[in-house]
């Protein structure tokens, strides 16, 4: 009962923390968004600007300049409190971070859903499958074709592909977006096997087979230029990661002893390499949300990342709030499951009486 | 036996023959995606993937890619200037502003070498000098070639001349030089210089800071894009001195045949309320001068040109604008492709691209578009998407009343038959073309039963004699005739034509506008306040054929344009496409019921969707009310629109639009060459396909596929030219080689420069046949001349495109 009590009062100061922290980088969000309140002077000025164009048509050029300035005026107004700035800056930052702390996602300022929809939710609804889909499966394969390759390269230090990966590695110094253009060129402009870009072909295959497949066509590239911008240095950190258990004293001894090297592996090295392993898969997972905003502009991939960029460019506050809310919240829970999984996974925690953590 | 196979093989080729007739779009389907990047637009052109990149490019490198390896069209749409704050001489801190003065921003058009900048900064192919606010591609440039032509040489590169002159103004306004640096009240005088980095202006404003440090100033480059500049060059406050220069850019989207109102605009406060325009204060004859060129205070074409020439040359030496150069924009297409380009909005900004884009080599297939956005906003005609992009494939789905010459801006007649234009006498109005009737009156009265307003209470229009029993006048009255066969054209969805699609989009322009009606939108205020001021009445003469006259205070220079407007008054033509009455029907009752709503301003005001005729949550409530109305047989604003159709004419329209949904998946509808067969919106495809009811020839637009921009040559018989004898020189002029015709030529004029670049003698050159020219200097004139080289200048307007082409040519002259 005593332990219930700490585990709950630990998860309550804990989330309680964690809800603090998400609220001050939603602010934090709001208030570079909007250079703290400058962006009020500029959108203002934009709107005059824009006005002032249409001030350049004949209908206009021809009435009295009086009237001409009225009605400049009153269209610089409608203007301003479609953009809410008839209110103070202070005022809707509060507004905005209430809405979004509680999900009440609103609607957008500028940007609407591909679909028309200006509903923050719908906006962030649409873009999110596609943005699963390639990071996903890119993550995804990234994670374990590096994890089990390590493994294999940890058992075969010193090897030739050992030395081949470690050799490669600073081939992730750019960025996949880099090995986007380059994949692009080489087989999209110079062979013409795989397409330029997009999610599917134009027009779209009307069987459910043949979406599906043009789909993964269309992943190709993309997947390709995630997987080898990050395969290699993903590679060698968790090689050396497994290299530096497999040389702790206590595997030595086992060694020593005699156990053999699958049960060496499986009961010395895998096991306590699962906390750090879950944190970076989960945290692997996280970052899945926010896609990639170059990768996605290389690809024309219609995902969370090129959403977030045009939310940015548009300066539409609500949006890039919303994004950032959900992945705050996403951030601030999978810090409290991997607090519960250490503790099943790593019987070295254990919460201590006051509720902190000792080993 | 033997003369009846012959008259049956005579018959069937005669039955091919008409059958091949094509009506409508050349090709069969249209796909547009999106494509962000524009390196990649071209290189997805380059290989096949695509047909045409819809977007303007200038980067020079890019330019030359696709000069040497595709096909292209041209528009000259964007231009760049230097701004001047003009406030001064002192800002209130007491800093010096240098450009308070007219003469040393007149002097910056000799400091800078316009033809350095389109060489080095846009690489020789992306841009092209221009010195005045006139476009150097569109009609009055033509129509003043030669007076600007003198202008340009007159402010053509001279930084000796520009240096004395800003020199000696900064010791008359008190600076001094010392060290070769100009200090006012004992400080270095620093120049505030706000660049914009986002393109070449980064390259104009960096070589024009480097010749103000040459001049001894202190430059501070200010690199700010266009959100963070704006509060400071537009916004601010001039007195304040946050900035003295800017590097300005304009963009165009559509030729303007008459840009006489441009002096006002740039130059005079009347223009804009900003601040900085507030700041201006032209000198008093050129005040006068751009006012009566705004207001069209003029009675002859003879008269206009003289105030065009004096505002050209007095905006010159006001200059708080010095006019840098016109960006030339490239839109990259497969060499075999031909489609109509806007010389101003280009591929996508031309209104004819879906009734001219086709393959040279076949007739059919499928045309495959990129654009760099697509489906950015909601699409609704009353107040949906306005992207230019979106704007393409709608534009490409539509039928207008008239539609305007991609090269000359002109209108000509599509839906409509004919029109008479009455003017008042006095006014500045022309004619060019034959559909247009136009004729001077010294009076026009506007009838007592035409519709002056609407009562959205009573639902009903409100006559001339209710409103304005005094009576009412107007500057011009236009009747306007549509054929017969109108009525037989269709909607895509199969609906045939009617009165009332274009009498309910009368009726929305004033019932949005109206407080009390329940789909009142202050963001329509505005621009029905604009309508107000000039719209007089309508009355509809006869219903079929159509024929109603439109009374207003508005004019242009073109009947033609006149015409235009007027003939949309009844046209289902709105503000961001065109639609019938039973698709607009849906979003009215959407809309008083708040459930969507037309406008942007609206949307944000109510928290509830903009409205999307093409996909999203908008289609849902939309078909709703679409399967209601096939039950009840709704008629919006019945009480009018109920006396021209019947409640089952109306459930058969709705029925059409249901079966069209179930089909398509979408509510949008047009009458054009092509309709929206398919739309993804999230992977941003749409498939366009060629509508086969459309009766109009596929041919009949397909002479503005390509703009006949004339080449001309000059050349004299005589190697020398003898003074005291009369010289001729041949213009010839041609187009693909072959000779351009006479009667597609305005004019062709000709000016005579001596060693020194002083203009001796200007004429125009006499026709002697199809593309040859010749201009004769009489032997009374050359014996003025001196002796020395002569060059010869020719400015060809043709009637065809709003381009001139120039030549020159440079001769000995020997006593």
């Amino acid at each position: 009962m005593e332990n219930l009590k700490r585990i709950a009062s630990y998860f309550g100061v804990r989330s309680s923390l964690l809800l603090i922290t998400v609220v001050v980088a939603v602010y934090l969000v709001i208030l570079i968004a909007n250079m703290g309140g400058h962006m009020d002077k500029i959108r203002e000025s934009q709107i005059r600007e824009q006005v002032g164009l249409a001030l350049q048509s004949p209908e206009f050029q021809q009435m009295p300049e009086a009237q001409r300035r009225q009605i400049y005026e009153q269209m610089v107004e409608v203007r301003r409190r479609e953009e809410g700035l008839d209110k103070p800056f202070f005022q809707r930052s509060l507004k905005y971070l209430v809405n979004g702390i509680t999900l009440n996602l609103g609607r957008s300022q500028r940007i609407t859903s591909d679909t028309g929809s200006n509903q923050v939710r719908l906006i962030l609804v649409e873009r999110l499958p596609h943005t699963l889909l390639l990071w996903g499966t890119a993550q995804l394969l990234l994670f374990f074709i590096s994890v089990f390759l390590a493994l294999y390269l940890s058992r075969h230090y010193g090897s030739a592909l050992d030395r081949i990966v470690v050799a490669l590695a600073p081939t992730s110094a750019p960025p996949a977006w880099f090995y986007g253009i380059i994949l692009i060129l080489i087989f999209s402009s110079l062979l013409g096997l795989l397409p330029y870009g997009g999610f599917v072909d134009a027009p779209p295959p009307p069987t459910m087979l043949a979406y599906a497949l043009s789909v993964l066509k269309h992943m190709v590239l993309p997947v390709l230029s995630v997987l080898t911008g990050g395969i290699f240095v993903s590679i060698y950190n968790w090689r050396t990661f497994f290299l530096i258990y497999s040389s702790e004293d206590y595997v030595e001894m086992a060694r020593a002893k005699g156990l053999p090297p699958r049960t060496i592996e499986r009961r010395y090295v895998l096991r306590p390499t699962i906390p750090p392993i879950l944190t970076s898969f989960t945290l692997m997972l996280i970052t899945v949300w926010m896609g990639g905003i170059i990768t996605e502009t290389v690809f024309s991939w219609p995902g969370l990342g090129r959403l977030l960029y045009q939310a940015v460019e548009n300066a539409d506050t609500p949006v890039m709030v919303g994004s950032s809310v959900v992945y705050g919240y996403l951030l601030a829970m999978s810090v409290l499951f991997l607090d519960l999984a250490y503790a099943v996974f790593d019987p070295r925690v254990r919460l201590g009486a006051a509720g902190g953590r000792r080993l | 036996m033997r003369k009846l196979w012959v008259s049956l093989l005579v018959m069937l080729l005669a039955l091919g023959a008409w059958a091949q007739v094509r009506t409508g779009a050349w090709v069969d389907e249209v796909v547009f995606i999106e494509e962000p990047s524009s390196p990649k637009g071209v290189d997805m052109v380059r290989t096949g993937a695509i047909d045409l990149y819809a977007y303007a490019i200038s980067d020079p490198a890019l330019i030359k890619t696709i000069v040497a390896e595709l096909g292209y069209e041209i528009s000259y749409g964007s231009y760049n200037e230097i701004s001047f704050n003009p406030y001064g001489p002192e800002f209130v801190d007491g800093r010096l502003n240098p450009f308070a003065i007219p003469a040393i921003r007149e002097a910056v058009n000799w400091l800078i070498d316009r033809d350095y900048i389109v060489a080095e900064f846009y690489g020789g192919v992306g841009g092209v000098a221009r010195y005045f606010t006139i476009t150097p591609s569109f009609p009055d440039y033509a129509r003043l070639a030669d007076i600007a032509r003198a202008l340009e040489l007159k402010y053509a590169h001279n930084p000796e001349k520009a240096k004395a002159i800003i020199f000696a103004e900064m010791e008359k306004l008190g600076a001094e030089l010392k060290d070769g640096k100009w200090y006012y009240k004992g400080q270095p005088v620093v120049l505030k210089f706000l660049i914009r980095p986002e393109d070449e202006r980064k390259q104009i404003g960096d070589y024009l800071a480097t010749l103000f440090e040459q001049l001894g100033f202190e430059v501070e480059r200010m690199y700010k894009r266009a959100a963070e500049a704006s509060p400071i060059w537009l916004s601010g406050d001039p007195s304040k001195g946050e900035w003295h220069v800017y590097t300005g850019g304009w963009v165009t989207t559509a030729i303007s045949r008459d840009q006489g109102a441009n002096f006002d605009y740039f130059y005079t406060p009347r223009g804009r309320p900003d601040a900085l325009w507030q700041a201006y204060k032209p000198d008093p004859e050129f005040d006068a001068v751009a006012d009566r060129l705004a207001r069209r205070d003029f009675t002859s074409v003879e008269e206009r040109r003289e105030l065009f020439a004096k505002a050209l040359e007095l905006s010159m030496k006001d200059s708080v604008r010095v006019w840098v150069s016109n960006r030339v924009s490239y839109t990259p297409r497969a060499k075999n492709l031909k489609v109509a380009a806007d010389l101003a909005g280009g591929v996508y900004g031309a209104w004819l691209w879906s009734r001219t884009i086709r393959f040279e080599d076949k007739v059919g297939g499928t045309v495959r578009i990129a654009q760099p956005s697509m489906l950015t906003e909601p699409w609704n005609a009353i107040a949906g998407t306005n992207w230019i992009y979106d704007m393409m494939i709608i534009r490409g789905v539509s039928d207008y009343a008239t539609l305007p010459d991609p090269f000359t801006g002109l209108y000509y007649p599509q839906l409509v038959e004919k029109a008479e234009v009455y003017v008042l006498e006095g006014l500045p109005v022309g004619k060019t073309l034959d559909w247009v009737d136009l004729k001077f009156v010294p009076e026009i009265k506007v009838p007592a039963d035409a519709w002056y307003d609407w009562d959205p209470v009573a639902q009903r229009f409100i006559t001339v004699g209710e409103a304005q029993p005094a009576g009412l006048t107007a500057r011009t009255r236009t009747v306007v005739y549509f054929p017969a066969d109108l009525y037989e054209r269709t909607w895509h969805d199969g609906s045939k034509f009617s009165l009332v699609d274009g009498l309910i989009g009368f009726i929305l322009t004033f019932e949005r506008a109206k407080p009390e009606s329940p789909i009142y939108d202050e963001a329509a205020v505005p621009g029905f306040k604009s309508f107000r001021t000039y719209f007089k009445g309508l009355k509809i003469i006869s219903v079929n054929p159509l024929v109603f006259e439109v009374y207003r205070d508005l004019i242009y220079l073109d009947a033609e344009r006149i015409a235009a407007g007027a003939a949309d008054y009844l046209m289902p033509v709105y503000a961001q496409g065109t639609a019938p009455w039973h698709a607009l029907a849906l979003g009215i009752q959407a809309e008083a019921a708040k459930q969507l709503v037309f406008s942007s301003a609206k949307s944000k005001k109510l928290g509830v969707d903009w409205m999307n005729y093409l996909a999203g949550p908008s289609l849902e409530i939309l078909t709703r009310y679409l399967k209601e109305n096939i039950e009840t047989g709704y008629i919006p604003f019945e009480s009018v629109l109920g006396q021209y159709m019947s409640k089952e004419e109306a459930i058969a329209r709705y029925k059409n639009l249901l079966a069209w949904y179930e089909a398509h998946g979408h509510l949008w509808i047009g009458m054009g060459p092509l309709y929206i067969d398919l739309v993804k919106p999230v992977e941003k495809v749409v498939v366009l396909k060629r509508y086969e009811a459309f009766p109009d020839p596929a041919e009949k637009w397909a002479r503005f596929a390509e703009p006949w921009i004339a080449a001309v040559e000059v050349t004299s018989p005589a190697p020398v030219l003898k003074l005291g004898a009369p010289w001729d020189f041949l213009v010839e002029v041609t187009f693909k080689d072959q000779p351009y015709p006479v009667k597609d030529i305005d004019f062709v004029t000709y000016l005579l420069f001596d060693a020194e670049g002083n203009l001796v003698l200007s004429g125009r050159a006499e026709p002697v046949q199809d593309g040859l020219f010749v201009v004769t200097v009489p032997a009374a004139e050359t014996k003025k001349l001196p002796v020395g080289s002569i060059r010869i200048e020719v400015a060809v307007a043709s009637k065809l495109v709003a381009i001139p082409s120039f030549a020159s040519a440079t001769f000995t002259a020997i006593p």
